[in-house]
């Protein structure tokens, strides 16, 4: 790990612990971010731009939009469907 | 206060329910890539299809389902 940013302990003093819980949460975070965001870039590009043309059509454009908001909640529904205690 | 997990038993704690939240969230992004491909057969809509949601409503469960069945054959093949 690099630098503690978030609480800047004076020279040569180790992080407190609660500023080292909130620096992994605040990685680990960020990571999930980019993870989904990358896995919304290949799901939507081979949903919505079929025929990649000489720019981004208002069609591709919306259909890119809808697609986040659908795999947002496909995410949703399959995470409630592994660890939700109801029966299905 | 010695902030190395190994003497913080708070610290420690943290790291564990963390460890399990990631692993949790992988095995959610896994099966919602998985089941995106299996059920949405067309361009996303504004909203889902009776069959597309029905389709992702039971894809994690069956895809859970079908792992014991791979399990137990890969065993019963010793």
């Amino acid at each position: 790990m690099d630098s503690y940013s978030s609480s800047s302990p004076p020279m040569g003093a180790s992080p407190s612990p609660e500023a080292l819980m909130e620096q992994i949460q605040a990685q680990l975070a960020e990571a999930y971010a980019k993870e989904l965001i990358e896995t919304m870039r290949e799901k939507c590009f081979d949903k919505c731009i079929t025929k990649p043309g000489s720019s981004l059509s208002s069609g591709e454009s919306s259909c890119v939009s809808r697609c986040v908001d659908r795999y947002l909640e496909a995410t949703g529904i399959i995470s409630r469907s592994l660890f939700s205690q109801q029966r299905h | 206060m010695d902030p190395s997990a190994a003497n913080n038993p708070e610290l420690l704690r943290f790291l564990n329910e963390e460890e399990q939240r990631v692993m949790m969230n992988e095995a959610v992004a896994k099966l919602t890539s998985v089941c995106w491909d299996k059920c949405l057969t067309s361009a996303p809509g504004s909203k889902f299809s009776p069959s597309e949601y029905s389709c992702l409503t039971h894809c994690a469960k069956r895809y859970a389902d079908m792992s014991m069945v791979i399990i137990r054959s890969t065993q019963s093949k010793k």
